[in-house]
C-alpha cells in the first residue's frame, strides 16, 4: 500500500481506564478502528460515551491503558504535532493573552516555521474564514463563534493530514455552529485532510458520510460508505 | 447552619486555600508578636543598664534643723533601700600645695567626708587612679592643678578658720561628679552647670574634725547627705520601675515631713530610659512594619489567587438562591477561620522566635503589655484576612457579574492609583517630608549633651514610610509601562530564551502585565525591606563599635595616672605582650581655653588615623588624613571643638593661646598654637571640648613627653585576654580596658540596646517574604494559566516551548524585582540612616553594606524562582491531561 492509500490513524483493541481499582471508570473500551485519508466521520454519542477521550487518544494527546495505536501516514507519536494533527475543543481553546493573529500564529512557531512565515500563513488562515477584520482582537472580545473559528483557523495552518473536532459547536447556536461546521469540511477539503468531529447533533453528523456511534466507552459501526470499521 | 456546611467543604475540598491566607496571616502576626517580644527584652535590658549605670540611687540631703542620724534612720527604713551611708559636703575657700618648690592655689572648691565603706557600698562613684583608694584622696582634676601626688600634703582654706592640712593618700577620678554635686530638690534648669573644679574627700572622721567647728559658725558651708543604694530588682518596663522608684522616694519625703529632700538619681535616668524606651518601641515598630505590610500584601495575592474560582462559587450559591448577605456571611466565616488559625500559628511562631533570638516568650514587660501586643497582633492578623477574604467577597457580590469577574485579561485600563499618580504623590510626600527633616539638622531625636530630656519627631517616620510605599507602587508603574510600551525591546531580550517564540512571549506578557507587575512590585518590596533593614542593623552595630571604640581608644587602652611621667619609649614594652599588633602613645594634657579648662591631646600625626582608627565623621571641613596632613604640615596647628571655635570666633590660620602646665616648671606657661580645623570625637575623648595637637610640639612646649594613654590594637586575639597580658606589665597604677567590656558599658540606654536578636528575626523574616514572595507570586500565576499551557501543549508546544513562556516570566520578575529592590533599597537605607541619625552616636561616616546577608537574598531569590519555575514545568507537563479534558 502507497503512503497516500494509507490510514492516517489505527485503533486495535483501544482502552482508556481512568483510575484504579473500585473507583475506575473505563472511558474507552476495546476500540479498533481506522480513519483514511480524506474521511469525514461524525463521531456521535450520549455525554459520557467516550467520544472525547477517543479523540485525544486519536490526536496523540493520551496513551491507551491497552492496544495500540499508530499514525501510518503521518508516522510516529513524536511527530503528530505541530503540524499533521490538529485538534479543535469544545470550550473556548484560545489563549487569553494573545490577540486573535497570535493564536493562529503559534502551530507554525513551534513547528519552527519562523516568525514570517508563520504570520503570513495565519493572515492567509484567518481571511480565509473570513476573520481578517480581527486579526488584532483578543479572545475574549470574541463571539462564541468567532472564537471557535478561529480555533479552526488556527488548526488550518498547520495543513494538519487529520483534523479532529471535539463537539465544536456544543456551546453556540444553530447559525454560529453551522458556520463553525462549514469553515471544518471547507478546510479538511482545502487540505485535503481527514476529519472526525464528535457532536450531539444529528444535522451535523448527516452532513458527513461516515458516523461512528459511541456507546460506553465501545465503538459502534454506523457507516455508509465503508470506508471505516469500528468493532466492539 | 450552612455556614457550617460551607465551612466544612471548604476544609475537605480546598484546604490549600483557607490555610494559604492562614499563612499570610500567621506571618504578619508572628513579626509583629517577635517585635513585641524583643521590645519586651529590650525594655528589660533598658532597665537593667540604666540601673547598672547609677552607684547612688538616692542623694537625700537634710533641711536646716535636720538631724543626720534621725535622717540616716529614715532613710534606712524606706521602702527598697539596701544601704546608706552619711556624707558630708563641706565648701572650701581654695586649696594649696607646694610641690616641686613651688606653690599651687586654687579657687574655692567642695570637701566631702566620706565613711570607709562608701567605694564599697556604692562602686562606681569613685575610681581610684593613683595611690591607696582609702584615706585622703584628691580629684584627678584637682591633683593636676596642685601637681599633688600621694604622700605630698594639701592645705584646706576654712572661712574665718585657720587652714587644716591633709597628706594625700591617692588620686581618684569621679566618674558620676555632675550627680554627686547637684543642688538636691532645684528643678534641671537651676542646677549647676559644671561640678567644682576643685575637690577633695577626706576619711569622715578626718572631715568632722576639720568641719565640725566651721559648722557651728557657718553652718551654711556645711551640710550633710545621706546617700542610699536600692534594690535593684525593678519592673522590667523603665516606665513602671520608674513609677515604683519615685513612688518610693515621695513616700520618703512624706515620712521626712519637710527634714530632707530626695535627689532621685535612680529616677532621673529610669525617667530618661522609658522615653527612650517609647522611641525604640516606635523605632522597632517601624522597621518590622514594612514587613507585615508586606506580609498583608503577599496574603491578598494569594487570595486573589484564587479569585476566579471563588467567584465561580458565589455565582453558584447565587444561582441557587443565596443573597449577598449570605454570600458575604460565608466569607467572613472563611476569613474569620483563617485569621484564628493563622493567629494561633503567629503567636506560637513568635513564642518560638523570642525563646530562640531574645531568651524570652513573653511579649511584653507588664502583663498588661503583652497582652497589648498580643491582642494588637492578632487584631492586625485579622485586619488581614478579612481585607483579602471578606472585602474582595462582598466587592464582588455588590458591583462585579461573574463575566466580568472572569475577564483576567484584556485591555484594561490602569488602576485607579495609577491614573490619580499615587505612587508620584507618595514619592514626592517623602522628598518633602525628608527635606523638612533636613532641615532641622534630622534631628528626630533630641538629646542634647548633659540633658536628659528627649523628644522623638514621629512625622520624620513619614519620609522612608512614604518612599517605601511611593517606591512600590511606582515600580509596578515601570514594570507595567516596559510590557505594554516596551514590547520591542523586550522581544529582543527574550530572542536568546525564547527564540522564535520571542514575540508571542513578549505579547503575552504584556497582556499579563498586571499580574507580572504586581509579582515584580512585591519582589522589590520584599527586597527593599530586606536590604534597608540589613544596611539599617549593620550600620547600628557598626556605629556602636565604633561608640564603643571611640570611648575606649582601641581594643586596649591604658590610661596613664596623672603625674605618672610614662615616656612613649614605654610602648616598645607593651608591644612585647602576646597578642599586640601595634602600640600607638597618646599625650593627654589639661589646658586652660580663657578660663575653660579643656582635654588636649598630642597625637603623632603619620601614625594615629590607622592606629586610632579615625574615621572622617569624627572631623569637620576635612578628612582625618586631610586634617591630620595639615596638622603635620604646621608644627604648631591645633584642631578644636566647633563649639571652642564659635565661642572664639576662630577663623583658619589664626593664633590660638593656651595655658599648659610646663613639666620643668610645674607653673602654667602661655603656649601659641594656630587653628587649622575641627575635630568631633577622638579616642579616650570626653563628648564635649577637647584639642588636637603635634604630640612633639606639645613636648617641646611643657619639656615632657609623658603619654596620656597607649592605644593598643590586637591581632586578631581576645582584646580581654590581651588587656589581661597588658595588666601584668604595667602594674596595678595604670588602668586598662578592653573594648569587649566597653561595649557592655557604654551607650544611652537605647544604643545600648542590643539589635542582633531583632536583626536575626527581621533578616529572616525578609529572606522568607523575599523567597516565598518570589516563589509564590509564580507558582500561583502560573496555576491560574494551567489551562494556557493545557493549550500549547495541545498544539504542539515542548517542554522548551512553555519554558520560553515560564523562564522569561520568572526572570522578567527576578531581574526587575531585584534591580528594583536593590536600587530603592540602597536610598531608604541612607535615609532611613539619615533621618535616624539621633540613634547613632557617632554619625556614621558611610552605611555598612552587610554584603553577605545581600549576597544570600539575591541567592535564594534566584533559587526560590529557579525552583518555582522548574516545579511549575514539572507540574504543566503532569497535569496537562487533566487539565485537557476540562478543554
Amino acid at each position: 500500500m502507497s503512503n497516500d492509500q494509507q490510514p492516517v490513524v489505527v485503533c486495535e483493541a483501544v482502552a482508556r481506564t481512568f483510575g484504579a481499582g473500585p473507583a475506575a471508570v473505563v472511558a474507552v473500551h476495546g476500540v479498533s478502528c481506522r480513519v483514511p485519508q480524506n474521511a469525514r466521520i461524525a463521531l456521535t454519542g450520549t455525554s459520557g460515551s467516550g467520544k472525547s477521550t477517543l479523540l485525544h487518544l486519536l490526536a496523540g494527546l493520551d496513551f491507551p491503558t491497552a492496544g495500540t495505536i499508530t499514525w501510518p501516514a503521518i508516522g510516529d507519536r513524536g511527530a503528530l504535532r505541530p503540524g499533521p494533527v490538529a485538534i479543535v475543543f469544545q470550550g473556548p481553546s484560545l489563549m487569553p493573552s494573545l490577540d486573535v493573529l497570535e493564536n493562529v500564529c503559534l502551530p507554525p512557531l513551534l513547528a519552527g516555521a519562523g516568525e514570517a512565515v508563520s504570520l503570513q500563513e495565519a493572515e492567509a488562515a484567518l481571511e480565509r474564514l473570513g476573520l481578517g477584520r480581527l486579526l488584532h482582537a483578543l479572545p475574549e472580545e470574541l463571539s462564541g463563534g468567532q472564537a471557535q473559528r478561529v480555533a479552526v483557523a488556527r488548526a488550518l495552518v498547520g495543513a494538519p493530514q487529520l483534523l479532529l473536532a471535539d463537539e465544536p459547536t456544543g456551546q453556540l447556536d444553530h447559525v454560529a455552529g453551522a458556520l463553525v461546521i462549514d469553515a471544518l469540511v471547507d478546510t479538511a477539503d482545502h487540505l485535503g485532510a481527514a476529519l472526525v468531529i464528535s457532536t450531539h447533533d444529528p444535522e451535523i453528523a448527516e452532513r458527513l458520510p461516515t458516523r461512528w456511534c459511541m456507546s460506553d466507552g465501545r465503538l459502534l459501526t454506523e457507516s455508509r460508505d465503508q470506508v471505516a470499521v469500528g468493532t466492539a | 447552619m450552612p455556614a457550617m456546611i460551607w465551612l466544612r467543604g471548604l476544609l475537605r475540598r480546598r484546604p490549600g486555600r483557607t490555610l494559604a491566607v492562614a499563612a499570610g496571616v500567621a506571618a504578619s502576626v508572628a513579626l509583629l508578636a517577635s517585635i513585641g517580644a524583643f521590645l519586651s527584652v529590650s525594655k528589660s535590658t533598658m532597665t537593667r543598664r540604666a540601673a547598672q549605670g547609677v552607684p547612688v540611687d538616692w542623694q537625700v540631703e537634710g533641711q536646716a534643723g535636720s538631724k543626720p542620724a534621725d535622717l540616716l534612720a529614715a532613710v534606712k527604713a524606706a521602702s527598697g533601700v539596701q544601704a546608706a551611708l552619711p556624707v558630708g559636703f563641706a565648701s572650701t575657700t581654695g586649696l594649696e600645695a607646694t610641690t616641686g618648690g613651688t606653690t599651687q592655689t586654687t579657687g574655692p572648691g567642695v570637701v566631702l567626708g566620706i565613711p570607709a565603706s562608701y567605694a564599697a557600698t556604692f562602686p562606681g562613684e569613685i575610681r581610684n587612679l593613683v595611690g591607696t583608694p582609702q584615706g585622703v584622696l584628691v580629684a584627678q582634676q584637682t591633683a593636676a592643678n596642685l601637681h599633688v601626688k600621694p604622700g605630698d600634703t594639701i592645705t584646706i582654706g576654712r572661712a574665718g578658720m585657720r587652714a587644716a592640712r591633709v597628706r594625700v593618700d591617692g588620686v581618684v577620678e569621679l566618674p558620676k561628679a555632675d550627680s554627686l554635686f547637684q543642688k538636691v530638690g532645684a528643678p534641671v534648669g537651676s542646677q549647676p552647670s559644671a561640678p567644682p573644679d576643685n575637690v577633695l574627700l577626706l576619711p569622715d572622721a578626718t572631715w568632722h574634725a576639720t568641719f565640725d567647728p566651721l559648722a557651728t559658725t557657718r553652718a551654711d558651708l556645711v551640710r550633710t547627705q545621706i546617700h542610699a543604694r536600692l534594690d535593684h530588682n525593678l519592673p522590667g518596663d523603665p516606665s513602671a520601675a520608674f513609677s515604683s522608684v519615685t513612688g518610693r522616694a515621695r513616700n520618703l519625703e512624706v515620712t521626712l515631713a519637710g527634714s530632707g529632700l530626695v535627689g532621685n538619681n535612680l529616677g532621673a535616668v529610669l525617667d530618661a530610659a522609658r522615653k527612650d524606651a517609647l522611641y525604640a518601641q516606635v523605632l522597632f515598630l517601624f522597621l518590622g512594619l514594612p514587613g507585615a505590610v508586606l506580609a498583608g500584601l503577599l496574603t491578598a495575592a494569594v487570595a486573589a489567587a484564587g479569585a476566579d474560582r471563588r467567584r465561580q462559587e458565589q455565582a453558584i450559591l447565587r444561582a441557587r438562591g443565596a443573597t449577598n448577605r449570605r454570600l458575604v456571611g460565608l466569607a467572613t466565616v472563611e476569613a474569620v477561620l483563617a485569621a484564628t488559625v493563622g493567629g494561633i500559628a503567629g503567636l506560637a511562631i513568635a513564642w518560638l522566635v523570642g525563646h530562640a533570638a531574645f531568651g524570652s516568650g513573653s511579649f511584653g514587660a507588664t502583663p498588661g503589655a503583652a497582652a497589648t501586643w498580643i491582642v494588637g497582633a492578632a487584631i492586625v492578623g485579622f485586619v488581614i484576612a478579612v481585607l483579602t477574604v471578606a472585602v474582595p467577597a462582598w466587592r464582588d457580590a455588590r458591583h462585579q457579574t461573574v463575566a466580568a469577574g472572569r475577564a483576567a485579561i484584556g485591555r484594561a485600563t490602569s488602576p485607579r492609583w495609577q491614573r490619580w499618580g499615587l505612587d508620584i504623590i507618595c514619592l514626592a510626600a517623602s522628598a518633602v517630608v525628608y527635606w523638612l527633616t533636613g532641615r532641622n539638622g534630622y534631628q528626630l531625636v533630641l538629646v542634647p549633651e548633659g540633658v536628659s530630656a528627649i523628644s522623638v519627631s514621629y512625622w520624620a517616620f513619614a519620609g522612608p514610610a512614604l518612599l517605601w510605599v511611593g517606591a512600590g507602587l511606582f515600580t509596578w508603574r515601570l514594570a507595567d509601562l516596559f510590557l505594554s510600551r516596551g514590547r520591542p525591546i523586550m522581544r529582543r531580550i527574550l530572542r536568546p530564551i525564547a527564540g522564535d517564540l520571542s514575540s508571542t512571549v513578549a505579547s503575552s506578557m504584556s497582556r499579563e502585565r498586571r499580574a507580572l507587575g504586581r509579582a515584580l512590585a512585591l519582589v522589590a518590596l520584599s527586597v527593599i525591606f530586606a536590604a534597608s533593614t540589613a544596611v539599617f542593623n549593620a550600620t547600628y552595630q557598626q556605629q556602636s563599635g565604633v561608640d564603643a571604640r571611640l570611648t575606649n581608644g582601641a581594643d586596649v587602652t591604658v590610661t596613664e595616672s596623672p603625674g605618672a611621667n610614662v615616656p612613649p619609649s614605654f610602648a616598645t614594652k607593651l608591644a612585647s605582650v602576646k597578642g599586640v599588633k601595634s602600640v600607638e602613645p597618646v599625650q593627654h594634657r589639661f589646658a586652660y581655653v580663657g578660663a575653660d579648662l579643656q582635654d588636649l591631646y598630642g597625637v603623632r600625626t603619620d601614625s594615629i588615623v590607622n592606629a586610632g582608627r579615625l574615621q572622617n565623621a569624627y572631623f569637620q571641613g576635612g578628612t582625618a588624613k586631610g586634617l591630620m596632613k595639615e596638622l603635620s604640615a604646621r608644627p604648631d596647628g591645633i584642631l578644636v571643638s566647633a563649639e571652642t571655635a564659635k565661642d572664639f570666633q576662630l577663623k583658619l590660620g589664626d593664633e590660638f593661646r593656651l595655658r599648659l602646665v610646663d613639666g620643668r616648671t610645674k607653673q602654667a606657661r602661655s603656649v601659641v598654637f594656630h587653628y587649622v580645623g575641627q575635630a568631633k570625637e577622638f579616642p579616650t575623648a570626653p563628648k564635649d571640648s577637647f584639642m588636637i595637637a603635634n604630640s612633639s610640639y606639645v613636648a617641646k612646649a611643657t619639656g615632657s613627653d609623658a603619654v596620656g594613654a597607649f592605644l593598643i590594637e590586637t591581632s586578631g586575639s581576645s582584646p580581654s585576654t590581651v588587656a589581661a597580658g597588658v595588666r601584668s606589665v604595667v602594674g596595678p597604677n595604670a588602668p586598662v580596658t578592653d573594648l569587649q567590656t566597653s561595649r557592655r558599658v557604654v551607650g544611652s540606654s537605647l544604643t545600648a540596646v542590643d539589635l542582633a536578636g531583632l536583626t536575626k528575626v527581621e533578616l529572616g523574616f525578609a529572606l522568607v517574604f523575599a523567597g516565598g514572595s518570589a516563589a509564590l507570586l509564580l507558582v500561583l500565576g502560573f496555576a491560574e494559566r494551567r489551562r494556557s499551557f493545557a493549550i500549547a501543549g495541545a498544539l504542539g508546544a515542548r517542554r522548551r516551548h512553555l519554558g520560553a513562556f515560564v523562564w522569561s516570566e520568572s526572570g522578567y520578575v527576578a531581574v526587575g524585582g531585584l534591580l528594583a529592590g536593590a536600587l530603592v533599597g540602597w536610598v531608604l537605607s541612607n535615609m532611613l540612616i539619615k533621618v535616624l541619625t539621633g540613634v547613632f552616636d557617632p554619625a556614621p561616616a558611610a552605611a555598612a553594606v552587610p554584603w553577605a546577608y545581600l549576597g544570600s537574598l539575591t541567592a535564594l531569590i534566584l533559587a526560590a524562582i529557579v525552583i518555582a519555575a522548574a516545579t511549575v514545568l514539572r507540574r504543566i507537563r503532569r497535569q496537562a491531561l487533566t487539565s485537557m479534558r476540562g478543554l
